[in-house]
């Protein structure tokens, strides 16, 4: 497995502790909607249609309130993370059938040289599994707080 | 606002590479994965609406490359690496018309 640092992928402007989405589709929308602003994808409306077909697949919200929406699509450059907190919930068709609050939103290119997408992915979901570091990361209001926890992980 | 062939196109390879993905027990790691028909599905709906000239330029490919559309950053294939032309570069960023590669005959899609 690729030697890496999970810590070295979250960046500031993709953290958003206050999300304001109800719904699923819009969820996706709110997190896609910032990467397309920071210019890590070139077309929102095509990574939008692969992150829900990817939810056609099986929901990847993995139950205890927590989601890990994930994609290759070719209109992205780079492997990059985004963290939403929903302080209220989200319905996302989860395992346990429970609304969701922390959202971790991953892309990834087909081709990448670091290959990295599948062992950040696999890291995320086993970071997630610990309840204390879910339940900790779910109360988190800002970006110190949250890397603060994740270091800690 | 109707998609390009190309965005089409993207679109079809992306799903085909989930799809491939979600046959690995690797990439399993507790997600569901129930709805690989309702995928294919849909897969095949989404191929309904690419020009057969196209799709069977992709097929074709796709019989020698995994991934038979490569990205164009810094006009350079990442397929195979060839500098490509500059005039090329121009027309085809806007996702409008589908060009090939010159040297790897791979589909191209500007990312930048």
């Amino acid at each position: 497995m690729a030697s890496f640092n999970l810590i070295n992928f979250f960046q500031e402007e993709f953290f958003l502790p206050q999300l304001v989405s109800q719904t699923r589709e819009e969820l996706l929308e709110e997190l896609v909607q910032v990467l397309y602003d920071r210019k890590k994808v070139k077309s929102k409306s095509l990574i939008l249609e692969t992150l829900l077909k990817r939810e056609t697949l099986g929901s990847t919200g993995i139950g205890k309130r927590v989601a890990v929406p994930h994609c290759r699509t070719l209109v992205v450059s780079e492997v990059t993370i985004m963290v939403g907190i929903s302080p209220l919930g989200i319905p996302f068709d989860s395992i346990d059938k429970k609304d969701v609050k922390l959202f971790f939103l991953i892309v990834a290119p087909p081709q990448e040289e670091s290959n990295l997408y599948l062992p950040i992915l696999g890291k995320i979901v086993e970071l997630l599994r610990d309840s204390r570091i879910r339940k900790s990361l779910m109360k988190v209001k800002d970006f110190s707080s949250f890397l603060n926890i994740i270091q800690r992980g | 606002m109707a998609r390009s062939q190309l965005e089409l196109l993207v679109l079809y390879q992306d799903i085909n590479l989930m799809l491939q993905e979600a046959e690995e027990e690797k990439m399993k790691m507790g997600f569901q994965m129930g709805g690989i028909e309702k995928l294919k599905k849909g897969r095949d709906e989404l191929a309904s609406k690419i020009e057969p000239r196209f799709l069977g330029v992709y097929k074709r490919l796709s019989t020698r490359y995994k991934h038979v559309i490569a990205p164009v950053q810094k006009g350079t294939c990442l397929g195979c690496f060839a500098k490509l032309p500059t005039s090329l570069s121009t027309r085809g960023r806007d996702d409008k018309s589908i060009f090939t590669c010159e040297q790897c005959g791979r589909i191209l899609y500007w990312i930048e």
